[in-house]
């Protein structure tokens, strides 16, 4: 367990049941490895974080409960600050005069694994792209499973995977499937929900087609035969798989009939373009509550506790997100990366909203995933030393067996990282399909333990800059509380706590400003020159070569004006060549002013020698 | 399904528990031949299959196939999908790693006899105190063995032998449709991949019940927390008068005989003899929670609490 405690001057003298004017606020985070609690509380009228403790989660035992692992974690509170707030194993509630309970419990939750929603019916490419969408910001995954005559009929190219009998070269004409390798497809595709064993099913379609409804006659059929083969299979006899029905209007009466007591069912608007993501988004969120977090162990004790219903931690962080960019008028990215999540944010001043919540890829148990996603190679990339296919597969493997243990060794430590990156650059890749290519941050906002506890704040922003790869200018922050996913929901019923304890904790590690300039670098040349006017007046000038990254002194609570001139072919936001001067002052940081002049996309030396060479002068100049 | 248990090959040596017979293909119906409140032994039958007819088999029908209990005890109930429950009080093992599905057999020490392997009967639960190897497992399976225990096992032998990718088959999402692809020899390592003998306490409990009758469950499931564990009913003699489960403090205290699961120290195991008061920063430049070990050499070493479990 870790224990960090703050510096506070003890507790307001009042409390109350009134949330909004708490003195003391519980903050519990639940995720899939630990248990994060903090003590929120008021010092000199202002909301401040006073303790924090962390705890592994626990609810993989026998007769486990969540709760154990939250009550541990505020045991390591009260050891730091004398307080008592749990008694009997209850939470004392609320704040007494001697300072012991607590006025409020928030808590947000990602353990119990990520929803799985088997999308159905007449699943098109563009369906299927828009399910994903509209569960993009949830903890959730979606598996496209189109009815057997809508694959038989409208994309029959597919048969080659799993009906049988046809080579994926061999042409196919639409309906041209044969009785035989119409029953495979059924069989695949039972097998296949019974594989996925999915928390609900989307039925999506419509049926301006040639089928009619078929296909949505067929989901309702797959549905039905998946409730049946996963009951037998079910400890107590019995499988739940509600369903969101979002296809044809005139269909719903009777898909409600034909699974009428096989599952319950929730209609939505008809999914057609991106503007019913809204209602699908809300009904999955709805189910993402009921049927993966209540059935956490120990919800219902947590439930109790609280003043708020438990939310997910991508749903908590959202409203931050969204609150920062729209508060500070600016672009905010924000990623955390997780044990098994890894989520990237992006919220754009004028309320455009992109979330990405890449389910079980992470730094913990979702080792494996980046591992086979990207392959060895990928991750070696990132390494300043020789490594085998063995070792990264060892390392991943121990650790997601393990995903508590901490790196004790350089190699170990450069290993985590290399798998941070990956992550990030895969969870970034996944967000500019969703036509957000060209969202430039003014704010990247850092928060996961893989970052918040990076031994050197160097380390926490090179990763940044190689796994976004930001272009123009952009401001760096860590949040090492790891309370930004959290204050979302704290804002839901204390609001001004929630902003305080933002301004005063959460983001108060700035790693510095970054320029990034972009387009076409001249190699072995200066990329930028940068004028720097500090607030006492000195100057300072840099010439900065394609291919480097170099770090100008501005420490923190330092300001100063700048001044980039890029080469003729290279752009820091304003078009090539096109000299920027900041109209206000920037702010310094724990790193200094950054100039990345690496190049986008990032580019590695094909030698081997000279690659770790590279990295290793990277990581030296920026202090990694 | 097996129930779940945090990792660390741990060895309890008298505990009650509940579990759960049954036979977990997808393609057989199972029957209960028990009821709820019976006696059963180990060796019992208690769950008939029902296989489905292959489609233009002209053979005569086989004799039914039945399943034993692996465990004394008492039948708490029958589950819908043709499970026994048994609560029985047993020996238990848990494993770090494992694969294969619920099987019962006679537990054999391996015991080579001069430089060659004594013979090994068709049906027994076969237990490696030390490193088991490709060669090993290829060797078990010709020979009948049902199950493993071994001390650790190489990923690499252990993927070419299973045919599967390790990441893979400890994150299905359907567990019984991972392990119904796996060949027939469950599989059971105490302390993980690698090349480490299992703890002389954990050989010490196997070989006084060799000869018994065992269930080995080789399920391992990062993503439901499950780990494979050994059972052993206790005999009779042994769960009469008086008998109280062991207690098995799993706390980190001064003292503590405990063992490093990750990292460039893993598999060493030491006494706990002091605990840092404050954060302590590894070579790694990571901070944490940390306590330094008394190794059986005399030497010392630092570790970080959460990459350390206790061990009996």
């Amino acid at each position: 367990m870790q224990t960090e405690p703050y510096l506070g001057e003890g507790p307001g003298s009042t409390s109350s049941q009134n949330p909004a004017a708490a003195s003391s606020i519980l903050v519990a985070d639940c995720g899939a490895t630990f248990t994060k609690v903090s003590l929120l509380g008021l010092v000199e009228g202002q909301y401040r974080l006073i303790a924090r403790g962390v705890s592994p989660t626990t609810t993989s035992g026998p007769n486990e409960s969540v709760t154990r692992g939250i009550i541990q974690a505020i045991n390591e509170i009260e050891y730091v600050t004398g307080r008592h707030f749990v008694a009997d194993g209850q939470i004392v509630t609320p704040e007494g005069p001697s300072g012991d309970g607590v006025d409020l419990l928030v808590s947000t939750m990602s353990v119990g694994g990520p929803m799985r929603l088997a999308v159905l019916g007449g699943v098109t490419k563009e369906l299927e792209t828009l399910a994903a969408q509209a569960v993009s910001g949830l903890h959730a995954e979606t598996c496209a499973i189109p009815a057997p005559a809508y694959r038989a009929t409208m994309a029959p190219e597919m048969l080659a995977v799993g009906a049988g009998g046809r080579s994926a070269s061999s042409p196919a004409q639409p309906g041209s499937w044969t009785p035989e390798q119409v029953s495979a497809e059924w069989e695949r595709q039972i097998a296949r929900m019974r594989e996925l064993r999915p928390h609900a099913a989307l039925i999506v379609g419509s049926v301006d087609n040639p089928l009619g409804a078929t296909a949505l006659q067929e989901a309702c059929q797959l549905v039905m035969q998946t409730v049946k083969a996963l009951s037998q299979q079910a400890e107590g006899g019995s499988y739940q798989l509600p369903v969101i029905y979002a296809g044809a209007p005139q269909f719903v009466e009777a898909v409600r009939r034909m699974l009428n007591g096989h599952a319950e069912v929730t209609r939505v608007d008809t999914l057609l373009s991106q503007a019913q993501l809204g209602p699908v988004s809300m009904a999955a969120s709805a189910l993402y509550e009921r049927d993966v977090l209540r059935r956490v162990p120990g919800y219902d004790t947590l439930r109790s506790w609280s003043n708020s219903i438990p939310v997910g931690t991508a749903s908590s962080l959202s409203s931050l997100v969204r609150f920062l960019a729209q508060h500070y008028a600016m672009n905010v990215t924000a990623v955390d990366v997780g044990s098994n999540t890894t989520t990237l944010m992006m919220a754009g001043e004028r309320g455009e909203f992109i979330p990405l919540v890449n389910t079980g890829v992470g730094v913990g148990s979702g080792l494996s995933a980046i591992l086979q996603q990207v392959g060895v190679q990928r991750i070696a990339r990132w390494l300043p030393f020789t490594t085998s296919e063995d070792e990264l597969r060892q390392f991943a493997m121990n650790h997601m067996l393990h995903p508590q243990s901490l790196p004790t060794s350089q190699r170990e430590l450069h290993m985590f990282q290399a798998f941070a990156r990956e992550a990030i650059l895969l969870t970034r890749d996944a967000a500019k399909g969703e036509n957000f290519g060209q969202f430039e941050a003014d704010l990247i906002l850092a928060t996961g333990g893989v970052l918040a506890h990076t031994p050197k704040f160097g380390q926490a922003a090179l990763m940044l800059l190689d796994a976004l790869q930001p272009r123009g200018v952009t401001s760096l922050v860590l949040d090492r509380t790891m309370l930004i996913s959290q204050l979302g929901a704290v804002a839901t019923v204390a609001p001004v706590a929630a902003v305080q304890v933002n301004e005063n904790d959460a983001v108060m590690h700035r790693l510095g400003t970054c320029v990034v300039p972009f387009g076409d670098l001249p190699p072995g040349q200066t990329a930028i020159r940068v004028g720097v006017e500090y607030s006492n007046g000195r100057q300072v000038t840099a010439e900065v070569m394609s291919g480097s990254i170099e770090i100008i002194p501005l420490k923190l609570n330092e300001q100063a004006l700048l001044t980039l001139y890029p080469a003729p072919s290279v752009d820091v936001g304003l078009g090539p060549g096109e000299r920027a001067r900041a109209a206000e002052e920037i702010d310094g940081g724990l790193v200094g002013l950054i100039i990345d002049a690496r190049g986008r996309p990032l580019a590695f030396p094909a030698d081997e020698t000279e690659r770790q060479a590279r990295l290793l002068q990277w990581m030296q100049i920026i202090g990694a | 399904m097996a129930m779940a248990y945090p990792p660390g090959g741990s060895a309890v040596p008298r505990i009650e528990v509940q579990r759960e017979r049954r036979f977990a293909g997808h393609n057989a119906r199972s029957i209960p031949l028990v009821y709820a409140g019976q006696e059963v032994l180990a060796d019992q039958p208690v769950i008939r299959l029902e296989l489905p007819d292959q489609p233009g088999s002209q053979s005569q029908p086989d004799a039914p196939v039945v399943i034993p209990a692996g465990l004394r005890g008492r039948v708490m109930k029958t589950t819908a999908r043709g499970g026994v429950i048994i609560q029985t009080r047993a020996a238990l093992l848990t494993g770090n790693i494992g694969a294969g599905q619920q099987v019962a057999g006679f537990l054999t020490v391996w015991q080579p006899v001069g430089s060659r392997p004594s013979p090994v009967p068709a049906g027994a639960i076969l237990v490696i105190p030390g490193p088991a190897s490709f060669a090993m497992l290829r060797q078990a399976i010709a020979s009948g063995v049902v199950g493993i225990v071994a001390g650790s096992i190489e990923m690499r032998d252990l993927e070419g032998f299973l045919g599967v990718d390790m990441f893979d088959l400890f994150n299905s999402v359907d567990v019984d449709m991972a392990q119904a692809s796996l060949p027939s020899l469950t599989l059971l390592f105490t302390e993980g991949f690698g090349s480490v003998s299992m703890l002389p306490s954990t050989l010490q409990l196997l070989t006084r019940y060799q000869g018994s009758i065992a269930l080995l469950s080789g399920v391992t499931s990062t993503l439901y927390a499950l780990y494979p564990e050994l059972l052993i009913s206790l005999p009779e003699a042994e769960t009469r008068d008086n008998w109280q489960p062991s207690s098995f403090d799993t706390s980190l205290r001064l003292g503590a005989r405990v063992r490093v699961r990750f990292g460039t120290n893993a598999g060493a195991t030491g006494d706990i003899d002091y605990f840092f008061v404050h954060q302590h920063r590894f070579v790694s430049g990571v901070q944490g929670r940390a306590v330094r070990l008394r190794l059986a050499d005399g030497t010392t070493l630092i570790a970080p609490i959460m990459n350390i479990e206790r061990i009996p």
